[in-house]
């Protein structure tokens, strides 16, 4: 379990962030307010901790406290260096600090990317073991509760593109949607102190998710996709505060281009967007059983502690179940090597919208598929598991460019699941303030003595 | 790395004793001295943090000892002399290539550009 769930983080966040670091460093230059606060809050002569400290983004505030920062991926923490910050590269899992040595500690966007619950709690407990007694610590994770939208599932594998994709057809669309972007930012670069809006801010920059390619690219699709793009990475992003203002605003700007939606599509679009359906929407994606994700929509999708790899799975008994068009061949999917050609697997799927807007590939790969099946039959456990990883490449181009998505992994987090994790494993920390922030669930824990008698 | 920073690290190789990690050695190949705005408090709150010794130890190694004393003067808060010696060798000496090693293991942890490798093998977890 523990060699499935390093490799899971090996395949879906330490090498997706070694692929997307260069692209970081412009767009995520801006820290969020509250954690500013934590870290100015700190004494002078202060010595503090960033674990997963990524580009370093934090480790300029408050020039009166000592700041060491530490991550896994090379290239960010060489970012990082190159601002001048003292940074190392090691495992959060295993820090390289003595016990008790730091006044503070920050785990910003770090631990929901452990795969299993026990990793997560061993990283707390690693974190609060460097931690001095009375020290604090502040512990941000991505929350399974967004206003516009829900995560059905809490492990999620969440696309990352550095740019829009360009589209034969026209680039109107892409460019329309740099436009407004570009001008939000300069209204955001303007107020710096709204939390909203900083976040936002940070969102249209990083561009971080993309829809996936791989339908037949009409104009109406394009447009699909653009808006999709758009709105989907802000589904995903976990900072992302969408309002109606600009969901009207982004959709006139799109019409203006190249690409015509009559008026009843369009409203259509919005009106799926607006109740959430957008979600189901572009799920189709998703070859995940409908009764699954209809029994379990709020419901761990994994079991905890199993992890979440994308074994070969039994695809036949996910479409038997959707009663879908038996003229398509069954499909073994291949094993997840590159994550640039993997579907995302957590969003709802209608079984209409499957049976239209699915492609998929048949791969030769009965045997081995019958045979994972027969062993997997009575795992019960996993079927779940497997019917939820279960994947194909499901467009017929070829792989797609490094320039692709990118996977990454979070386990997100539902409301007082933190807080719980906390109080229940690890005792030496004793939370003193849990809040929601830009989509994230926040922790603030101080360090105690534990008493064994 | 500087030497404040240096004075946090501890080898985490298994096998190793509690505290037989500690301190690292230094075998520097490229060491590199910054001038850094001098703040006396902050020294001064700085330094019930350290471990005197290991800095030390640390500092003689790179050649940067400049005659800081082996323990620690009583009421140096307001020694501004001891003060800026201090300041000096926490933070304005730097390695910006070598090794640190493990006193117990002898595993060896490469600094490269300033940035120290602290990540061990699964094996050695």
């Amino acid at each position: 379990m523990e060699k499935e769930a390093s490799q899971l983080e090996k395949d879906h966040v330490h090498s997706v962030y070694e692929k997307i670091a260069p692209h970081f460093h412009d767009a995520r230059y801006k820290a969020w307010p509250k954690v500013q606060q934590f870290l100015s809050d700190q004494d002078p002569g202060s010595l503090i901790a960033d674990i997963g400290c990524g580009n370093g983004k934090y480790l300029h505030i408050n020039s009166q406290t000592y700041k060491l920062g530490c991550d896994y991926c090379f290239p960010l923490v060489e970012s990082a260096r190159n601002d001048g910050h003292e940074v190392m590269v090691c495992h959060s899992l295993c820090l390289p600090y003595r016990n008790e040595c730091f006044d503070a500690v920050l785990s910003i966007a770090v631990i929901h990317h452990f795969s299993t619950k026990e990793r997560r709690v061993r990283a707390i407990k690693e974190m609060a073991r460097t931690l001095r007694v009375g020290g604090q610590m502040m512990i941000y994770v991505w929350a399974m509760e967004q206003k516009r939208r829900k995560f059905e599932k809490q492990d999620v594998f969440v696309p990352w593109n550095p740019s829009p994709p360009s589209w034969t057809l026209s680039n109107t669309c892409s460019r329309g949607i740099q436009k407004s972007i570009n001008q939000k930012d300069k209204r955001l670069a303007l107020d710096q102190h709204s939390p909203k809006l900083a976040g936002t801010l940070k969102v249209h920059r990083q561009a971080r998710s993309s829809s996936f390619v791989g339908e037949k690219e009409t104009t109406h699709n394009l447009f699909e996709k653009s808006l999709r793009w758009s709105l989907f990475s802000r589904s995903l992003d976990s900072i992302l505060d969408l309002s109606n203002q600009w969901h009207q605003r982004e959709l006139s700007t799109f019409s203006n281009g190249n690409i015509q939606l009559d008026e009843l599509n369009r409203g259509k679009l919005f009106e799926k967007i607006r109740q959430g359906g957008f979600i189901k929407h572009i799920s189709n994606l998703s070859l995940r059983c409908r009764q699954n994700s209809e029994d379990n929509a709020s419901e761990v999708a994994v079991e905890p502690g199993s992890p979440m790899i994308c074994h070969p799975v039994p695809f036949k008994s996910c479409y038997s179940e959707l009663g879908q068009d038996t003229k398509q061949p069954p499909v073994s999917p291949a094993i997840i090597h590159d994550c640039s050609s993997v579907c995302l697997p957590d969003l709802v799927s209608h079984q209409k919208d499957v049976k239209q807007q699915l492609k998929i590939d048949y791969h030769p790969k009965q045997s081995a598929f019958h045979q994972l099946q027969n062993r997997r039959k009575t795992d019960s456990s996993l079927q779940d598991t497997n019917n939820y990883c279960s994947m194909a490449t499901w467009n017929k181009q070829p792989q797609r460019s490094p320039n692709g998505a990118c996977l990454r992994y979070y386990h997100v987090f539902k409301e007082g699941e933190l807080v719980e994790l906390i109080e229940h494993h690890v005792p030496e920390l004793h939370v003193i303030h849990s809040y929601f922030d830009h989509a994230n669930w926040c922790v603030i824990a101080e360090k105690i003595h534990v008493w064994k008698i | 790395m500087k030497l404040l920073t240096h004075n946090m690290l501890t080898s985490h190789v298994r096998g190793v004793r509690p505290g037989g990690g500690f301190p690292l050695r230094i075998q520097a190949t490229e060491v590199k001295v910054n001038n850094v705005d001098f703040n006396q408090e902050f020294v001064a709150r700085m330094i019930p943090k350290v471990e005197w010794g290991a800095l030390v130890e640390a500092a003689e190694s790179l050649g940067h000892l400049s005659d800081l004393p082996h323990e620690l003067p009583p009421e140096y808060e307001n020694n501004e002399d001891f003060l800026r010696k201090v300041h000096h060798v926490l933070l304005e000496v730097e390695v910006m290539e070598g090794i640190l090693k493990c006193p117990d293991s002898g595993r060896e942890f490469p600094i490269t550009k300033g940035i120290p490798n602290m990540l061990l093998s699964e094996e050695e977890t």
